[in-house]
């Protein structure tokens, strides 16, 4: 599945596998995706509310994460890396 | 690698869904699998919906009734015959799962070579599925116990072990006269597929019906907490992340169903002065650098006693610096890659994490790049120095990071040792017969597996295989792990003309 755009309902799996880079922003805020080396099961919402945050602080991430994936492309590599 | 898919029957696209005895047409999302060696796309599979889902329990409660009908010993010669098949796949499967999932070919052989060995002894069990005799406190009474087939039994594994811990399941589920619903982890879908092709010839030319061994592929949105809550699958055998476990545990105990989980790992080595260094040296390296830190099983933390501290911190970092990282399949390579970028973004989470609470990196902990590294998924493995009691050190990341601890006495040692939330596997380097029977003892290790002399990874099937605390308290493969899928019937036998009642009980009418 490609996905374009982050929302607050992608699931962890997606998430992962689309925006790989996703994984250390989260971890730093004590949302960690992987487990075993396997996504967490269930979606971004639901695993930032397992870990206290308010739904005015998930949309934060929520934006935090597309402002930072722009800077990406699909395989995770920086755009400005590749230049 | 064409000619070994060739082999294993894997087209270009593969179905999601299969009784055991057919490929069925499936209508989900289709994914593509890509090495984590070189970012190519192996082939792809068209996954299972929640329909595809309906049907297959349906199918494998008919199947159930007719498979428990026969003999255990003939359940267990179907099993034998398997096993037979996966010797003449040997080679082929070990490179796919070597290539799907990351592991270096020796260790996807060593794979094979499990779920070969847990069928050879699933054919002995099949002769011994015991229950006990007792004596009854009535005269002309005789009790005893027996064990019955449970039902469909569904199996969830993850991408580590992308074929053995199904092996594992399967193989004692079917001699205890079981069906299974085998979900695969999303990341190694293809080795699930090329299994169920190895024994569909078996199946269909022992007319084994449709239905005892399913295969069904789909991600979480489709087949997750449907399937833990489902009443008609008696038993859930996960294997992955405490997160999930604790999810799994929680959904099928609402229902009061059984589960069987193998969760997380923080696995130790305790390192004494009279260890044997090569040894332990040797046992480290595989265990914490082998399969890139991914098996539930890895070492992740070294006890090291303040006397050989420096010595065995120096050997180890020189012999990290011989370990060859690179392409899976290649003969030379110790280190495979990560199984996925994301799982790239957790190592270097965990590096630096460990650095802010202190920690000190004495080896690696970079990502590889440039010739043989493109996919991105290659990491330099990690040794640093740390506390016990740092956050990054209780937790387990999956990935080839080992921390160093000194202690002084060897009761510090176990408490250090012990002093983390999981509970898998454990070891002590020692040729004192007082420390390791200690280490041994209940008031030693509290791991589900304790060794002596031998590193925490690389288990024998033949043991129960599991642990405890937040690892989940599960059992499987060898010893008596069969009786966790079967249910205990106790039976009294009356062959008296006279109608006592336990404890002396008077009810006369």
């Amino acid at each position: 599945m490609n996905i374009k755009s982050i929302h607050r309902d992608i699931t962890i799996a997606d998430l992962a596998e689309q925006f790989p880079e996703s994984v250390g922003y989260l971890s730093e805020r004590g949302i960690r995706c992987l487990r075993c080396g396997e996504p967490i099961w269930g979606t971004l919402a639901e695993a930032a509310r397992e870990k206290g945050f308010s739904e005015t602080q998930i949309k934060q991430i929520v934006d935090v994460l597309n402002a930072r994936s722009s800077g990406f492309n699909s395989q995770g590599k920086s755009k400005t890396q590749e230049k | 690698m064409l000619d070994v898919l060739d082999h294993l029957g894997i087209s270009e696209v593969n179905s999601g869904l299969s009784d055991g005895l057919t490929w069925k047409n499936t209508t989900g999302e289709i994914a593509s699998m890509i090495s984590p060696a070189d970012g190519r796309s192996i082939a792809r599979i068209q996954q299972a919906t929640g329909k595809d889902y309906e049907d297959t329990v349906k199918l494998a409660q008919e199947a159930f009734n007719t498979w428990r009908m026969v003999p255990a010993p003939k359940r267990g010669e179907i099993v034998r015959l398997i096993g037979n098949a996966l010797r003449i796949y040997k080679d082929d499967l070990g490179r796919l799962v070597s290539y799907e999932m990351g592991k270096i070919y020796q260790e996807g052989l060593g794979e094979v070579q499990e779920m070969i060995d847990i069928a050879d002894f699933a054919v002995g069990q099949s002769r011994q599925l015991y229950g006990l005799t007792m004596h009854s406190e009535r005269e002309r009474h005789r009790m005893y116990e027996q064990y019955h087939p449970l039902g469909i039994v569904g199996v969830v594994t993850s991408f580590n072990f992308p074929v053995a811990v199904w092996a594992w399941n399967a193989m004692l589920a079917l001699v205890a006269g079981d069906v299974v619903i085998w979900k695969p982890s999303s990341k190694v879908m293809l080795s699930a597929v090329a299994v169920h092709n190895i024994i569909k010839k078996v199946l269909i030319d022992n007319k084994v019906p449709a239905g005892v061994l399913n295969l069904i592929i789909a991600g979480s949105k489709e087949i997750g907490d449907n399937f833990f809550a489902d009443k008609r699958v008696p038993l859930i055998s996960f294997t992955g992340s405490t997160n999930v476990g604790r999810k799994v545990s929680r959904i099928v105990g609402e229902r009061l169903g059984r589960s069987l989980l193998e969760l997380g790992g923080n696995n130790a080595i305790i390192i004494t002065p009279s260890a044997n260094m090569d040894m332990a040296i040797r046992a480290t390296v595989f265990g914490a650098a082998g399969t890139a830190g991914q098996r539930c099983t890895t070492t992740r933390r070294l006890i090291i006693h303040e006397s050989v501290y420096d010595s065995f911190r120096d050997k180890l970092v020189k012999a990290y610096g011989q370990l060859r990282i690179g392409h899976p399949l290649h003969a030379t390579t110790h280190v495979g890659p990560l199984i996925s970028k994301a799982s790239v973004s957790d190592f270097e989470f965990a590096v630096k994490k460990v650095q802010q609470e202190g920690g000190r990196i004495l080896f690696g902990g970079t990502v590889l790049q440039g010739e043989g590294y493109e996919s991105g998924c290659y990491v330099a493995p990690c040794i640093a120095e740390a506390k016990g009691h740092y956050e990054i050190v209780q937790e387990e990341t999956f990935a080839p990071i080992v921390y160093l601890m000194k202690y002084t006495s060897v009761d510090e040692a176990i408490a250090i040792h012990n002093g983390v939330p999981q509970g898998l596997s454990s070891s002590i380097f020692t040729t004192n017969m007082l420390e390791a029977e200690q280490f041994l003892s209940h008031e030693g290790s509290d791991c589900g597996i304790a060794n002596v002399n031998i590193g925490t990874s690389g288990a024998e099937i033949g043991g129960a295989f599991g642990g405890e605390k937040e690892t989940g308290g599960g059992r499987e493969s060898g010893s008596d792990a069969w009786k966790v899928y079967m249910r205990r019937q106790t039976n009294t036998i009356n062959y008296s003309t006279n109608l006592p009642l336990a404890q002396g009980i008077k009810f006369d009418i």
